[in-house]
C-alpha cells in the first residue's frame, strides 16, 4: 500500500472516510440483505399472483401479428415542454402532438403528425401567461416546476380530449405517461388557476362559464384535470397510458390489499409487508423484474390514484370523483423492467390489447417500449435549436429594454438576470490573498 | 410619366428564377464555398446543378438580386424516427415495415452544395458566371433551374470560342454541353480514366468535332485503339485524308544524342573504353537524315567489325584515334550493336505482323518529319501513327523526333504546316513520372517543351492515360483542361487531387462510380466544371477492330497442319520411349 504512495490521498478526510466505509462498513451486508428480502418478497408476491391468476402469457409472432395489426389505426400522444427558468421573463413553450398511423392505408394517407395543441408564451407575464397571477405573489423553482408539470399533464390529456371532441375514431389511443396522475402535489393554496381562455381553448367541451364563481375553481388544475379524465371515460376506443420507468408501488399495494380483502393474507401480515416494502424502497419495477419473464403480463387491477386525505386543501369531493384506473404490467423483453399499462375503462379485450402493445414494443427489441410512443416522443420534443433561438430572442429583447432606460442599474440587473443570478464562475478563486 | 417609370421598374425586376421550381430551403450555416439545404423529396439528385436566390452587395454599395449556382455534391437522407433496432427486428423477423406502425414519411434529405459562382437574377442581363464573394442567406429558397436556362449558362460566351458539342449533363440529360474548341487545341487537355472508362469515347468525340472544323490531327497510337475510326471516318468525311502511318526510326543529321541513347539503353552495358569506341564510331560515320536507324546501325556494326579485324591484323586503316582501343573492346561494342539491331528489327517485324492483321487498312511509312512535314500535318487530315510492337524507349524516341520536328516547323514561323492537335494515347509511355524513371526517354523533354510553349505556336496536346500517377507532374501541371473519367485506383485519385486546382474531396468520391463515358470536364474548355455523359459516336466505331474476343477465338480454334503432324509424331515417339527398357539411370 505504501508503495502506491497513498499517504497524500489519505490526508483528505473525505477520501479516508470513503475508503473506510467501503472497506469496513457493512455495505455489502446491506446489499446482500436487500437482495435476500427482495427475492423473498418476490417469491411471496408471485404466489399471490398465482393465487389471483393475474399472470398471463402474451403471444408474439411479429410477421403474423402485423398481418392483422396493419389494419389498426392508432393515435399516439405525447407532450413536449421547453422553458429556461433562469429569469423572470423566461419564455415557455408547450405542445402536445399526435402520431396517427394506419399501416395499410395508402402511403399518402398512412401516417399523420399533428400538433394538436401548442402554447408559446410566458408563465409570468401578466398579459401572456397560462395562469392567473393575482394570487401568485411569490415564486420558487419548486412551484414553478409544479406549474410546468401541471401544464404538460393537462395539455397531453387535452390533446386526447380534442380527438374525442372532434369525434375522431381510432382503434387505439396510447399516451406516453400515466393516464391519471395523483393531483395531491397541485392541491396547495398557492397553486394558481389557469386563465379562462386557456381552459376554453384546450377543453372546448367544458362549456366554460364566462361568469366567474367566487373562487373560479373551475379553472384550477384539479378541476380541469378531473373534467378531462371524466370526458376520456366516454371514449368508444381503448385509451392506454404507458409508463416506461416506474418507481410506484401501486400494483404491489393493491395486490396485497385485494388478497387481504379476500382474506387470503392476514391483516397483520399485510401491514408488515407494506412496512417492509416502504423501508426497503421496493417498487413495482424492480420487484416485477424478478417475477415476470419475457412476454408475461399482469392483469390490470382497479386502483384509486387519488388519496383525498393527503390533499392540502379542501379537495375531497373532486378527488373522490376521479375515475378509477386499471393498472397492469407487461414485460416486453428479457432485459428491461416491465412497462406499466394504465387505462380508465375496464379493458374489454385485455389479451388482444396487450398483444398489440407487445408487438409494438417488440419493434424496439432493446428499448422494449411501443415504437409509436417513441416516435411521438421524438416528434413532440421542442428542439433545442428552437428553444435556444427563442431564449436568445427574449434575452436580446429584455436587454434592449433595459438599455433603453439609460439607467446602468437596470442594465446591470438585466445582465445578471440573463446570466442566471449567482453562478459558479463568480465564486472567489482559492489560494490568492486579496490585497 | 409615373406610369412609364413603373413599367420600367417592372421590366427591370423580372427574375430569371421566377418560373423555376422551388426544391428546398437553405439550412443554418453557409459559406462562400458551400451550403446545405433541405430537399423536397425526389426533387433533385446528386450532381444536379441547382440555384439559390440570394442578394449580394456590390462595390458601389448597392444590393443586387443574384442566382448562386451550385452543384449537389452529396445527399444525406435520414429518418430520426426510425431507430436502428427497429430495422433489426424487421429484418430478423421478416416483417414488412409497411405492416407496422413505424413511420415512413419522415425521411429528411439534406444536400451539400458546392458553389460554382453567381449570375444576376434578371432576365434582361446576359447570364455570365462570376465568382461568389458573399454567402447565401440561411432560410433562402433553392430552385431547380429550367433546362434552357441552364444550357444558356453553360454555353454563355462559347460562340466566340468555337463551341463543340460533347454530350449532356449526367444529371440532366436534356441539357447539352459544349466546350471551347479554341481552348482545347491551344491549351492542352489531359484525359484520364481506367480501362473501359470511355477515353476512346472522348477521343472519338473530340476528333470528330475537330474534323468538322478541318483541323489537322495527329494521333499517336501505341495499341491501335484508333484504327477503328479509319474506315468509318473515311465514309463520313470523304473530303478528309485519314492517314495511317507506321514508324521509321530515323534521326536528324546532327542529333546523334538520340541514337546514342537508344543504343545505350537497348544494348549491353558498356565500360568507359567501350563507350569511347561507340562514340568514335558515331562521330566518324556520317548519318544522313531520313535514313532508317536500322540501316545506320548495320553500318556501325560493319565498321566496328572491320576495326576489330584491323586491330587483330595490326593494320590501322580507318581507325585513327583509336590506337589504344583493343580488338576485344571493339568486339564487345559490335555485339552490343548487334543486339540493338536485332531488337529494332524484331520490333519492326512485330509492327509489320500487327499491321497485317488489318489487310483492309492501308498503312504508309511515316514520312520524314524534317523534310516532309506537310505529308503528316495538313488541313483536313487525320494522321494516325501506329506504334504497336515497339517497346516504350524506341516509341519515345520516335515520338520525340516526330514532335520535335513538327514543333520546330511551327515555331520557326514559316508556313510549312498549319497549327495542329496531337492526341497522345498511353501518355505514360512518353512522359513517365520521375519515380518511374524517365532517364533516356527523349519524349519527356520534347513534350514538356510543347506543353509549355505550344500555346503560342498552335501545337495543342491531348494526353490520354489510364495511369495518371505514372505521368510526369510538370507536364500535367501545364494541362489547362481535364477530362476525368472513372478512376478506381487510389494513387490515381490522389494524383488528380494533387494536380488539379480547386479539386474537392466530394468530387473524388464520385470518380469510382462513373459509368462508361461519364466524367468530369473542367478547366478552360468549359465555363464551369461539369459532370458529363459524353456522346457516344457509334457511327465511328468499327466492330472488327475492337476488343479481342478470346473466348470465341478458342471456340473456333483449329490446330494448324504442322501442329497436328507434330502431335501425331509425338505419340509415336512416346510408344518408342515406353518400350525402351534401357533407360539411363
Amino acid at each position: 500500500m505504501q508503495s502506491l504512495n497513498t499517504n497524500k490521498l489519505l490526508k483528505s478526510s473525505l477520501f479516508t472516510n470513503f475508503i473506510n466505509n467501503v472497506i469496513h462498513n457493512p455495505s455489502p451486508e446491506v446489499q446482500k440483505n436487500f437482495m435476500d428480502v427482495s427475492i423473498k418478497i418476490a417469491d411471496t408476491i408471485r404466489k399471490i399472483c398465482d393465487e389471483e391468476k393475474v399472470i398471463f402469457k402474451v403471444p408474439y409472432n411479429g410477421r403474423e401479428y402485423w398481418k392483422y395489426g396493419k389494419s389498426l389505426e392508432t393515435c399516439f400522444v405525447d407532450g413536449g415542454v421547453y422553458s429556461s427558468f433562469e429569469s423572470s421573463s423566461a419564455p415557455f413553450a408547450i405542445r402536445a402532438k399526435s402520431y396517427i398511423v394506419k399501416p395499410n392505408n395508402p402511403i399518402s394517407n398512412r401516417e399523420k403528425f399533428e400538433e394538436s395543441i401548442a402554447f408559446m408564451g410566458d408563465l409570468y407575464d401578466s398579459k401572456n401567461n397560462i395562469y392567473e397571477l393575482s394570487e401568485d405573489p411569490y415564486e420558487d423553482n419548486q412551484l414553478l416546476n409544479k406549474k410546468k408539470d401541471a401544464a404538460r399533464i393537462v395539455f397531453e390529456i387535452a390533446c386526447i380530449v380534442k380527438h374525442l371532441f372532434e369525434k375522431r375514431k381510432f382503434n387505439y389511443c396510447l399516451l406516453h405517461g400515466p393516464i391519471q396522475t395523483p393531483v395531491m402535489p397541485f392541491s396547495g393554496p398557492e397553486f394558481p388557476l389557469f386563465k379562462d381562455e386557456i381552459v376554453k381553448n384546450i377543453l372546448p367541451f367544458l362549456n366554460f362559464k364566462t361568469k366567474k364563481d367566487e373562487k373560479n375553481l373551475n379553472a384550477h388544475f384539479i378541476n380541469v384535470y378531473l373534467n378531462s379524465l371524466n370526458y376520456l371515460t366516454k371514449s368508444k376506443f381503448p385509451i392506454f397510458g404507458i409508463v416506461e420507468r416506474t418507481k410506484s408501488t401501486i400494483y404491489l399495494r393493491n395486490l396485497l390489499f385485494i388478497a387481504k380483502q379476500k382474506n387470503k393474507i392476514a391483516a397483520n401480515d399485510y401491514e408488515k409487508m407494506i412496512s417492509t416494502i416502504n423501508r426497503y424502497k421496493i417498487n413495482d419495477g424492480n420487484l416485477l423484474e424478478l417475477i415476470l419473464s419475457d412476454g408475461q403480463a399482469l392483469k390490470p387491477l382497479e386502483v384509486e390514484k387519488q388519496i383525498p386525505s393527503k390533499a392540502w386543501g379542501e379537495w375531497d369531493v373532486q378527488m373522490n370523483s376521479f375515475p378509477k384506473t386499471f393498472v397492469g404490467y407487461l414485460k416486453t423483453n428479457s432485459h428491461q423492467a416491465p412497462i406499466r399499462i394504465e387505462t380508465l375503462n375496464k379493458p374489454k379485450n385485455i389479451y388482444k390489447d396487450f398483444e398489440y402493445i407487445l408487438a409494438m414494443s417488440k419493434l424496439l427489441p432493446n428499448y422494449g417500449f411501443p415504437a409509436g410512443l417513441d416516435v411521438v416522443d421524438k416528434s413532440a420534443k421542442i428542439p433545442s435549436w428552437l428553444g435556444k433561438a427563442a431564449k436568445g430572442y427574449y434575452s436580446k429583447y429584455y436587454l434592449d429594454l433595459a438599455i433603453g432606460t439609460k439607467n446602468n442599474k437596470n442594465v446591470n440587473s438585466a445582465l445578471k438576470m440573463l446570466q442566471g443570478g449567482r453562478v459558479w464562475n463568480n465564486r472567489p478563486k482559492a489560494g490568492k490573498i486579496s490585497k | 410619366m409615373k406610369k412609364i417609370i413603373k413599367l420600367n421598374q417592372i421590366k427591370s425586376t423580372k427574375k430569371i428564377s421566377d418560373p423555376w421550381a422551388n426544391i428546398g430551403t437553405i439550412l443554418g450555416q453557409t459559406s462562400i464555398n458551400d451550403y446545405t439545404f433541405h430537399l423536397k423529396k425526389f426533387k433533385a439528385k446528386k450532381g444536379d446543378i441547382v440555384a439559390a436566390e440570394a442578394k449580394l452587395p456590390t462595390g458601389e454599395g448597392n444590393i443586387i438580386d443574384v442566382v448562386v449556382w451550385g452543384r449537389i455534391m452529396e445527399i444525406i437522407s435520414s429518418n430520426d424516427f426510425l431507430p436502428n433496432e427497429a430495422a433489426k427486428e424487421l429484418t430478423e423477423g421478416n416483417i414488412n415495415i409497411l405492416d407496422t406502425i413505424l413511420p415512413l414519411t419522415k425521411n429528411d434529405s439534406v444536400c451539400t452544395v458546392k458553389n460554382l459562382g453567381y449570375t444576376r437574377n434578371d432576365t434582361n442581363i446576359k447570364l455570365s458566371l462570376l465568382p461568389l464573394n458573399y454567402p447565401v442567406a440561411p432560410g433562402g429558397s433553392v430552385k431547380y433551374p429550367a433546362s434552357k436556362d441552364l444550357e444558356k449558362l453553360l454555353n454563355t460566351d462559347m460562340n466566340g470560342r468555337n463551341p463543340i458539342f460533347i454530350g449532356n449533363l449526367v444529371a440532366r440529360r436534356d441539357v447539352d454541353v459544349h466546350v471551347s474548341a479554341d481552348n482545347m487545341v491551344s491549351r492542352h487537355v489531359l484525359v484520364i480514366g481506367m480501362t473501359g472508362s470511355g477515353k476512346s469515347v472522348w477521343v472519338r468525340r473530340a476528333v470528330r468535332e475537330l474534323m468538322v472544323k478541318q483541323y489537322p490531327i495527329l494521333i499517336v497510337d501505341p495499341h491501335g485503339d484508333n484504327l477503328g475510326i479509319v474506315q468509318k471516318a473515311k465514309k463520313l468525311f470523304p473530303e478528309h485524308d485519314i492517314k495511317l502511318f507506321y514508324p521509321k526510326i530515323s534521326a536528324p543529321k546532327n542529333n546523334k544524342e538520340v541514337i546514342f541513347t537508344l543504343i545505350e539503353k537497348l544494348g549491353n552495358k558498356l565500360t568507359e573504353p567501350q563507350y569511347e569506341f561507340l562514340n568514335w564510331l558515331l562521330t566518324n560515320i556520317e548519318y544522313e537524315t531520313g535514313v532508317s536507324l536500322i540501316q545506320y546501325i548495320s553500318i556501325l556494326i560493319q565498321r566496328a567489325n572491320t576495326a576489330a579485324e584491323n586491330k587483330r591484323n595490326k593494320t590501322n586503316k580507318n581507325s585513327s584515334g583509336m590506337s589504344n582501343t583493343g580488338a576485344s573492346t571493339m568486339g564487345v561494342v559490335s555485339r552490343s550493336l548487334r543486339k540493338v539491331f536485332r531488337k529494332l528489327e524484331e520490333m519492326d517485324q512485330s509492327n509489320t505482323s500487327n499491321r497485317k492483321k488489318y489487310p483492309h487498312l492501308k498503312f504508309e511509312e511515316l514520312p520524314d518529319p524534317y523534310s516532309q512535314p506537310e505529308k503528316i500535318i495538313k488541313k483536313s487530315q487525320v494522321s494516325i501513327l501506329y506504334l504497336k510492337g515497339y517497346e516504350s524507349l524506341p516509341s519515345s524516341t520516335i515520338v520525340s523526333i516526330l514532335l520535335e520536328s513538327l514543333f520546330n516547323h511551327r515555331s520557326a514561323g514559316g508556313k510549312v504546316i498549319p497549327p495542329f492537335f496531337t492526341v497522345l494515347e498511353e501518355a505514360q509511355n512518353f512522359i513517365p513520372s520521375k519515380s518511374e524513371g524517365q532517364d533516356g526517354y527523349p519524349s519527356v523533354s520534347t513534350i514538356k517543351k510543347i506543353a509549355t510553349e505550344g500555346r503560342k505556336f498552335g501545337t495543342g496536346l491531348m494526353l490520354v492515360s489510364q495511369r495518371p500517377y505514372r505521368l510526369d507532374e510538370t507536364v500535367c501541371a501545364q494541362m489547362n483542361s481535364y477530362i476525368i473519367l472513372r478512376l478506381k485506383n487510389e494513387r490515381d485519385q490522389r494524383f488528380v487531387k494533387n494536380t488539379m486546382e480547386n479539386w474537392d474531396n466530394e468530387e473524388a468520391k464520385q470518380l469510382p462510380n462513373f459509368a462508361n463515358g461519364q466524367g468530369i470536364v473542367s478547366g478552360q474548355i468549359t465555363n464551369i466544371p461539369l459532370t458529363v455523359q459524353i456522346k457516344f459516336d457509334d457511327d465511328l466505331t468499327n466492330e472488327d477492330i475492337g476488343d479481342e474476343n478470346f473466348i470465341s477465338d478458342v471456340i473456333n480454334w483449329k490446330d494448324s497442319d504442322v501442329t497436328k503432324k507434330k502431335r501425331e509424331f509425338s505419340k509415336k515417339f512416346d510408344k518408342v520411349f515406353d518400350a525402351d527398357k534401357r533407360k539411363p539411370n
